[in-house]
């Protein structure tokens, strides 16, 4: 039961650069074995600039295991297939009633993959820059308590 | 324009239904649909155990704050056991173990939000690329 993630980075910003690829078979923390469980694969529409939840880590019907080896996909793929790319939702860890730590801004068909601790109120959140109408494709892997 | 593409393939058989996701996307400079991300950093270090260091300084004029840089971590360590845990901004993000590897926009929103990483288990060999659009350069 393997989950896998590649990742390709093209660049002609430095003529020197060779591109970057890299795969990876998502393990549990610490050893060879395989991950094994997962949110399933999600997708949620924004229309307001309110911070919102779209994983919350104390509600998984599975109990992730803290400070593991999870990882977090999400891909902001616009809006019935109009993508702006000058358009961007703002992803942060942490509680939006208390404290949220940015990570970046998901421009328009930008996409991220990132380790995540899955601890309580480490919630993954998202906040649109507008009250456009936005989509966000979402999973999450780790393994249980 | 400078183009610079990220592909991710994503492969999945834990649901029934497997799970096999492929797009990219090209980075562009923040709020701009045709002007793409023209500068970068690249570099591999050794990262001993002990002390949490700064991978990317956010405290650089406001060239890369608030942007919409893209960052690539992988730890090339091949231990199982160790792994790097990044931060940002004092708050813990995640661990990536031997052979993981993460690509985040970084939002760099203020002086403090930092990336930073701390190994453990043993030393960690870390290949990091930086896409931006302008950082400040230390005088000599």
């Amino acid at each position: 039961m393997a989950t896998t993630a590649t990742v390709n980075l093209t660049s002609d910003i430095s003529p020197g650069f060779g591109g970057i690829s890299k795969t990876m078979t998502l393990t549990k923390a610490g050893t060879n074995n395989d991950i094994t469980e997962t949110t399933g694969f999600s997708r949620r529409k924004l229309a307001a600039t309110t911070a919102v939840d779209l994983i919350t880590m104390a509600n998984e019907l599975v109990e992730p295991s803290d400070n593991t080896a999870a990882k977090v996909y999400v891909k902001n793929i616009g809006n019935n297939g109009v993508i702006d790319k000058s358009r961007y939702v703002t992803i942060s860890v942490g509680n939006t009633g208390g404290t949220t730590q940015e990570i970046g801004r998901l421009y328009g068909g930008d996409w991220l993959f990132m380790p995540v601790t899955v601890v309580d109120d480490m919630d993954i959140v998202a906040t649109p820059e507008t009250d456009d109408v936005v989509v966000l494709e979402y999973t999450m892997f780790f393994e249980e308590a | 324009m400078a183009t610079t593409t990220a592909a991710v393939t994503l492969t999945s058989d834990l649901l029934s239904d497997n799970i096999s996701v492929t797009t990219d996307t090209t980075c562009m400079k923040g709020g701009t649909t045709a002007d793409g991300l023209d500068q970068m950093d690249m570099g591999y270090i050794e990262i001993a155990t002990g002390t949490n260091f700064d991978l990317l300084d956010s405290n650089n004029s406001g060239l890369n704050n608030n942007k919409a840089n893209k960052v690539y971590i992988s730890n090339e360590s091949t231990d199982e056991t160790y792994y790097a845990e990044i931060t940002i901004d004092a708050t813990v993000i995640g661990r990536l173990y031997a052979g993981d590897w993460m690509f985040i926009p970084w939002g760099a929103e203020d002086a403090t939000a930092d990336i930073e990483i701390r190994a453990y288990g043993g030393t960690n060999k870390i290949t990091y690329a930086y896409f931006h659009e302008g950082r400040t350069l230390v005088s000599a």
